[in-house]
C-alpha cells in the first residue's frame, strides 16, 4: 500500500511516500500501522482526513495493498 | 458544464478570456498573496498540492454546486510552489447565463475548496533579502557578524551530525546490491543443518574396526535416507551428502578397493571426513550485522538464508540543479563562449555507486528559474546539489537563493582548496550544497562532503576515510596556506599503496580528472613533497 503524506506531515514523517503492506484493514487498523512506524504522526490522527485512490473515504472504509492512501491534514488552499 | 482545471507554478496571466462564448455574465476572481501572514510581514507563500486528487475534487466540487447554481463553464489556476507577495495564487472564472448564478457558484466554489481541495500553504518566506547567518563558531554557537571558514575535517563532522541514518524498507535480495542492511541476519538453523560428507567415499560404523564391507545403499547429496548401519556394513555415499546416521566415519574412495559386493580398505586414519552439523554457524548467531554494505558474497549468504527481503535503508531523493546561462547539453556542440556541462554527467556517476538516480536539471543562472525548479518539490527531497555556474557571482547568488528558500546556511566558507565556494544549508529534512560550479572542485566536494552526507544517512558503519600511501613523483604543493586537495591515482605496487598525484592550474582544469581514483591532502603550508614521501589520500571508489 503506497501512503503519501503532505504538508507538515512530511516534517513528521522526513518522507512523502512510504510503501506498508498489510492486510486489508479499516482506518483504524491502518492508523496503528501508520503510527508504528512513525509514532510522531499520533498526535496529527483527529485533523487528519484519509483519502483512498485520490477520492475521501467514508468512516466504515477498507483499506487493501492495491490502494494508494494519502493523509489530507487541513488544507490552506486559495 | 465545461471545466477547465490546471494546478502551475507558472504565474497566472493578466487577461484570460472566458472558456467559451460566455452568455450573459462572465464572473471572475484572483486571491492575491497578502503581505501579511499571521501578523507578520512575509515576502512570499509557498503552496503545495496533492494534484491528481486536487483537480478530481476541484472538478467534483464544481459539478456538485452547478446542480443548484447551473452555469455553463469554469476555468480555476491554482499558484504551486512559491507565488510573491502582489501575486495571485488563485484563479476562478465563472461563466452563466445570469450573474446571480455565476457569482452564487463562485463563492460556493471558494468556500468548498478552502475545505476540501489538498492544497496547502506550506509556509511563509519571510524576507526575501536578509540572510541568516547560523554559521557556528568555535563553541558550536550560532554567530553574528563576520562568518568564519571551516576546514575540511569540520564541514564532515558537521554533516556526520545532520544526517542521521534515514527509514528503512525492504527491498528484494536481487536489488539490494550496494544497499546498506539494517538489521542484523542470525543462522535461522545450523549451517551446515545436517552432518554431511566432505569426501567421496564410504560411510562406516566409527567402531567398526573390520577391512571388508558390504555396500548396502548408496547416496547421493540432496539423498536424506537414514539408516542404523550394522558391522560390516558400509554407505557409499557422495561430497555433500548427508549422512545416515550417527558415530560414522567416512573413508576416501581413495583407500579402498571395490570389489564384487563389497569393499576393502585398504587405508584408514582418524579423520572422519564429516563436516558436522553446526560446524560454521549454531541457529541464532549473528552471521552479517547491521550497517553491513550489501555486495556480492553477502548477498550469497543472504540466498542460502533464506533472507530474500532485507531490510535495508531507503534511497535518499535527490535533485542536481546545474545552474549556468554558459553550459550546453555534452551532445551539443558549444558556440564560441559556451562549455559542454560535466557536471551533470559527474554527479550522475557519482551518485550511482549508491544505486541512486537523481533528478537532473539545467537552469538558467537566474533567480526565478532556479526557484521553480526547486520550489515545488523541495520538501520531498532529501538532498539538493546545486552545481554553481561562472556568470554571476556564484557564491551569494546560492546562499540567497537557499536563505529564501527557507534554509539555514550552516557553512558558507571553508579553508579547504579546491571547493570554495562551498555552502551547506539545512530545511527540515532536505540537505542541501551549493558546490562551486568547476569539475576540479565538483570532484573533490562530492567526494569529501557529500559522500560523508550520504554514508552517514545510509547508516553503513564503516566509513571511507584518509589512508597512508607513498607519492611516485614530486608533489609541489606551493606552501599555500590552505589545506589542499589533489586528485591522484592509486595502485598497489609490493604491497603498498603509490599515489601518482595529478596536476592541476586552475580548478577548471578537467584534464587532472583522467584516471582519478583518489585525493590526496595537503595540509596548509606545505611546500613540496619529494618522490617517496607519505602523504594521506581518499580512494574515491568508496570502501565498498
Amino acid at each position: 500500500m503506497r501512503i503519501l503524506f503532505f504538508a507538515h506531515l512530511k516534517d513528521v514523517t522526513r518522507c512523502s511516500e512510504m510503501n506498508l503492506s498489510c492486510a486489508e484493514t479499516n482506518a483504524d487498523g491502518l492508523w496503528r500501522e501508520l503510527i508504528a512506524a512513525h509514532p510522531g504522526l499520533e498526535r496529527f490522527r483527529g485533523s487528519v482526513r484519509l483519502a483512498r485512490n485520490s477520492e475521501y473515504v467514508a468512516p466504515e472504509a477498507r483499506f487493501t495493498d492495491a490502494d494508494e492512501v494519502a493523509l489530507i491534514p487541513p488544507v490552506s488552499g486559495g | 458544464m465545461e471545466i477547465h482545471i490546471q494546478l502551475t507554478t507558472e504565474r497566472i496571466t493578466e487577461h484570460l478570456p472566458p472558456p467559451s462564448a460566455a452568455l450573459g455574465a462572465w464572473g471572475e476572481f484572483r486571491g492575491v498573496v497578502r503581505g501579511e501572514e499571521n501578523g507578520a510581514t512575509i515576502a512570499a507563500l509557498e503552496y503545495e498540492a496533492y494534484q491528481p486528487m486536487a483537480e478530481r475534487e476541484i472538478r467534483r466540487l464544481l459539478t456538485e454546486l452547478s446542480t443548484a447554481q447551473p452555469c455553463l463553464a469554469a476555468r480555476v489556476i491554482h499558484r504551486l510552489g512559491i507565488v510573491p507577495v502582489g501575486e495571485a495564487a488563485i484563479y476562478v472564472g465563472i461563466a452563466g447565463r445570469h450573474r446571480a448564478e455565476a457569482f452564487a457558484l463562485l463563492t460556493a466554489f471558494m468556500d468548498r475548496l478552502k475545505r476540501d481541495v489538498p492544497i496547502w500553504k506550506r509556509r511563509a518566506v519571510t524576507n526575501l533579502n536578509v540572510i541568516e547567518d547560523r554559521t557556528p563558531n568555535a563553541s558550536g554557537h550560532p554567530k553574528s557578524g563576520s562568518v568564519s571558514a571551516h576546514s575540511a575535517s569540520e564541514v564532515v563532522t558537521l554533516l556526520r551530525e545532520l544526517c542521521q541514518p534515514l527509514a528503512t524498507e525492504r527491498v528484494a535480495l536481487a536489488e539490494s546490491n550496494g544497499r546498506v542492511l539494517r538489521e542484523a541476519v542470525c543462522a535461522l538453523e545450523d549451517q551446515p543443518s545436517f552432518d554431511r560428507s566432505s569426501v567421496d567415499g564410504y560411510a562406516v560404523r566409527q567402531d567398526d574396526a573390520g577391512t571388508s564391507f558390504v555396500v548396502v545403499d548408496e547416496l547421493r547429496a540432496g539423498d536424506w535416507r537414514p539408516r542404523a548401519l550394522q558391522p560390516g556394513e558400509a554407505v557409499r555415499i557422495a561430497t555433500g551428502g548427508a549422512l545416515p546416521g550417527d558415530g560414522l566415519q567416512v573413508v576416501m574412495k581413495e583407500d579402498v578397493r571395490v570389489e564384487p559386493g563389497k569393499v576393502l580398505v585398504l587405508k584408514r586414519d582418524g579423520d572422519r571426513n564429516i563436516r558436522f552439523r553446526g560446524e560454521d554457524a549454531k541457529c541464532g548467531q549473528i552471521l552479517v550485522s547491521a550497517g553491513t554494505v550489501l555486495r556480492h558474497g553477502t548477498l550469497g549468504l543472504l540466498a542460502s538464508l533464506g533472507c530474500v527481503q532485507p531490510l535495508v535503508t531507503r534511497l535518499p531523493r535527490v535533485l542536481h540543479l546545474a545552474t549556468g546561462n554558459e553550459i550546453v547539453s555534452p551532445d551539443q556542440f558549444p558556440k564560441h563562449g559556451q562549455i559542454r556541462d560535466s557536471n551533470s554527467t559527474l554527479v550522475q556517476a557519482f551518485l550511482s555507486q549508491w544505486n541512486i538516480i537523481p533528478e537532473q536539471r539545467r537552469v538558467a543562472e537566474d533567480a526565478p528559474a532556479i526557484q521553480s525548479a526547486m520550489s515545488h518539490q523541495l520538501s520531498e527531497i532529501d538532498l539538493l546539489l546545486i552545481s554553481g555556474g561562472a556568470s554571476v557571482g556564484e557564491h551569494d547568488f546560492t546562499r540567497r537563493l537557499l536563505a529564501e528558500a527557507g534554509f539555514v546556511i550552516h557553512v558558507s566558507k571553508t579553508t579547504a582548496r579546491p571547493g570554495k565556494p562551498l555552502i551547506v544549508a539545512q530545511r527540515g529534512g532536505t540537505l542541501a550544497f551549493g558546490l562551486p560550479g568547476n569539475p576540479l572542485a565538483h570532484f573533490v566536494c562530492l567526494n569529501l562532503y557529500v559522500r560523508a552526507a550520504l554514508e552517514s544517512w545510509s547508516g553503513q558503519f564503516q566509513r571511507t576515510d584518509f589512508a597512508a600511501g607513498e607519492l611516485t613523483e614530486d608533489l609541489a604543493a606551493g606552501g599555500n596556506a590552505r589545506e589542499s586537495f589533489w586528485p591522484a591515482r592509486w595502485h598497489l605496487t609490493d604491497g603498498a599503496v603509490r599515489l601518482a598525484p595529478s596536476r592541476w592550474q586552475s580548478s577548471g582544469d578537467l584534464t587532472a580528472l583522467a584516471g582519478a581514483n583518489a585525493i590526496i591532502r595537503v595540509r596548509a603550508e606545505t611546500k613540496q613533497l619529494p618522490r617517496g614521501s607519505r602523504v594521506e589520500f581518499m580512494n574515491t571508489e568508496g570502501i565498498g
